[in-house]
């Protein structure tokens, strides 16, 4: 008998599902028109307007401990866009660069401080995974590398008559990129636009859908045929989630076309079915659940995009998690939405999915989709009464 | 599944709260196999109340209900299944074609996949719509919605058909074709019809019993001819006056013979047998005292006047706030 039912809620929600296709598919140009708009707009305007980010978190491994390279530090931190948050093993470094806690390693070698000529390399490693903070780290290093070594060619020429001609020669640094694609704004922000219009995609339709079918009469008469009435809620989870889907790949087939790299290739869109399935679903019934509570159109609207702007925002959808505020950045650690952007970038800038992230960020995102399904049920079981 | 209960709807002692307000209020009905029953009311009686707990669409708070013989509580689904329903407000969906709008809710009522096909054709054939098998419902007019609305009920070949205020809102022209197919399928297909009107003419008209709700409270039951019999149901005259004069006219009436009632600035009575003479007689009896009159009518008994008879007070928003509150609270204020 239990086997019938749920033999009977899959059916009927497919029914209903296969009902919100036909009219999908009815309006799939104006579907595909209005998906395009969103990200165009995105990536054209914050392409145009990438911000100069301050304070970029670095790590610093210093084998020399000399007074030049106290005085490179310095240097390097005096115009404020550099930070240096820890002074560390270049194996603790490298750890931080890979988990996102900081956007470059800089490595002063042994024998800086010596006034042996030329001087050492310094090595940058750099996070190309947030684009701006490592062009601007790249910049400050050798921008202050060339200051200090003519500073030294100046020097030991007041010191020496033998040369009278001074030489300006910079202090050489090696710059390695911690990832293989050559990394840009575009790939940068694509990946917070495909995530969130993920988010929107779902609140946007699976939401609207319920509170039209209300207006229009549908629900009631949904729940005047012989259906298991929880087939409502799923099917409209279902057709949210699909939205997502649909959304998120316009957005990332734009994205690819105006310059993003898709680092992981072919295997990388297969791994954002799974990322952007969960972010559907997840708001998808969270916009149920809101459905249920919030009876106007305009409401619902209202509350949608006050969840899903600063989630975004504060996800590092646009200006990465580790340039917020320290205050905002507490709060990020509770965003589902940091855990489905940083995973869309790994996919699309880092080209792999460190296992140890693919879990977290799995692992987050399936326990908020789980917290916002029984939620939607909830509220689905307890105001389904009112809903005639 | 052969029932094996007389009775196409049985309620027992029917409950609804919603919060301190007592929507129904000990509602039992036995509706027959084959009949056409109305439920009659004015807005805010609790009609709708009761049909949506017969629609499964809300439980009540106490009570039982079965439909043919099938617990509606214990078995929502299956009772569901009995049962076609047309609301007040025409549902089809315009994004969709006539064929797709059948199609889904020929799913929705669990209708075999092998015979989906042929009900649909058979749906789309009653509702005269052939021709529009692939065009959107958004392009239809409104009767052509209507036609396919109440085809979409009746595809399932529910034995039960569930009418709420069919039409209201209605032209006569459109109104007496609706009484034509109810009739129809009543004799042809031996549905059992329970309908809400608002309209006692209607329900005159079609009903072979009425139940006549106000309050949440069952306070009148039988065949058009009973009630008629119960509530006097002769032709109303019916004066209008300013409220100062009232009384005056309420005295001249009863010089008439008559059993006037007052309601606002109305007096009212049952005209009996002879309505015209005693309009006759209180005219000249008002032009003698000289009273200002605004209107005076003679009409057919309405809800209004059973509703002043059986209960003393009036129907609609005269009353004051109250009701118009209580439509409000249940949702259902138009």
């Amino acid at each position: 008998m239990e086997g019938a039912d749920e033999m009977g809620l899959a059916n009927d929600t497919y029914t209903l599902f296969l009902r919100d296709l036909l009219i999908f598919k009815k309006n799939l140009k104006v579907n595909i028109v209005r998906s395009m708009i969103f990200p165009i707009l995105f990536i054209v305007l914050l392409g145009a307007f990438g911000s100069t980010p301050k304070n970029v978190p670095v790590a610093l491994v210093n084998y020399d401990n000399g007074l030049a390279s106290l005085q490179f530090i310095n240097q390097l931190q005096s115009g404020g866009s550099i930070k240096v948050v820890s002074s560390t093993t270049q194996q603790a470094a490298a750890a931080m660069l890979a988990q996102g806690s900081v956007a470059a390693v800089i490595v002063i070698p042994t024998g800086f401080s010596s006034d042996q000529l030329p001087k050492p390399d310094i090595y940058v490693y750099l996070d190309n995974s947030q684009p701006q903070s490592a062009s601007l780290v790249n910049e400050v290093v050798n921008k202050v590398a060339a200051q200090m070594g003519t500073q030294i060619a100046a020097g030991s020429a007041s010191l020496s008559d033998s040369v009278p001609d001074s030489v300006s020669t910079p202090i050489p640094v090696v710059t390695n990129y911690a990832y293989g694609a050559a990394s840009n704004y575009e790939s940068f922000v694509v990946g917070g636009i495909v995530i969130m219009v993920a988010a929107f995609g779902s609140v946007f339709s699976s939401g609207f859908t319920v509170l039209s079918d209300r207006e229009l009469g549908n629900l009631k008469a949904f729940l005047t045929t012989p259906i298991n009435k929880f087939a409502i809620p799923l099917s409209k989870i279902g057709y949210g989630t699909m939205q997502s889907l649909f959304s998120a790949y316009i957005g990332l087939a734009i994205g690819l076309a105006l310059g993003a790299t898709l680092a992981a290739g072919f295997a990388g869109l297969l791994e954002l079915i799974w990322i952007i399935f969960l972010v559907g679903l997840s708001f998808s019934s969270l916009a149920i659940a809101l459905a249920m509570r919030a009876k106007q159109l305009q409401t619902y609207a209202l509350i949608g995009q006050s969840i899903v702007m600063p989630t975004a925002f504060l996800g590092g959808a646009f200006v990465p998690v580790s340039l917020l505020p320290p205050l905002l950045q507490s709060v990020a650690v509770v965003d589902p939405l940091a855990y489905a952007v940083n995973a869309v970038r790994d996919i699309m800038i880092k080209g792999s999915l460190p296992l140890g992230g693919l879990v977290l960020d799995s692992a987050v995102l399936l326990a908020f989709a789980g917290l916002m399904l029984a939620l939607a049920f909830t509220f689905f079981r307890n105001t389904s009464e009112q809903l005639s | 599944m052969l029932s094996t209960s007389e009775y196409a709807i049985e309620t027992e002692n029917l409950v609804k709260k919603f919060g301190n307000l007592t929507a129904v209020n000990g509602v039992s009905l036995k509706i027959k196999k084959g009949e056409i029953f109305g439920l009659l009311g004015p807005n805010g009686a609790g009609k709708s109340t009761i049909i949506n707990m017969l629609l499964g669409l809300i439980a009540p708070t106490s009570g039982r209900i079965s439909v043919n013989g099938i617990n509606m509580l214990k078995e929502p689904e299956k009772a569901k299944g009995q049962i076609g329903i047309v609301t007040q407000e025409t549902v089809v969906e315009p994004e969709l074609t006539a064929e797709d709008n059948l199609k889904i809710f020929g799913r929705l009522y669990q209708i075999p996949a092998d015979e989906l096909q042929k009900d649909i054709d058979f749906a789309l054939k009653l509702s005269d719509l052939e021709g529009f098998r692939k065009a959107y419902a958004g392009t239809f007019s409104g009767g052509m919605k209507r036609r396919l609305e109440t085809a979409k009920a009746l595809m399932h070949a529910p034995q039960i058909l569930l009418l709420d205020e069919p039409t209201t809102g209605l032209d006569v022209q459109n109104r007496v074709k609706i009484w034509e197919l109810l009739r129809k399928i009543n004799k042809e297909q031996k549905v059992t019809i329970l309908m809400t009107t608002q309209y006692l003419e209607e329900a005159d008209q079609l009903c072979s019993r009425i139940a006549i709700i106000d309050h949440g409270k069952l306070i009148a039951l039988g065949t058009p001819a009973e009630l008629r019999q119960k509530i006097g149901m002769s032709n109303i005259i019916e004066v209008t006056v300013d409220a100062d004069v009232l009384q005056k006219v309420v005295q001249i009436f009863k010089k008439a013979g008559l059993e006037p009632q007052t309601l606002s600035s109305k007096v009212l009575a049952p005209g009996g047998a002879k309505p015209v003479e005693k309009v006759e007689q209180i005219l000249r009896l008002l032009s003698a005292g000289k009273i200002d009159v605004h209107s005076v009518s003679v009409h057919e008994p309405t809800i209004d006047d059973v509703f002043l008879k059986l209960t003393g007070s009036a129907v609609r928003d005269e009353t004051g706030d109250f009701k118009g509150r209580r439509a409000a609270m249940l949702g259902r204020g138009r």
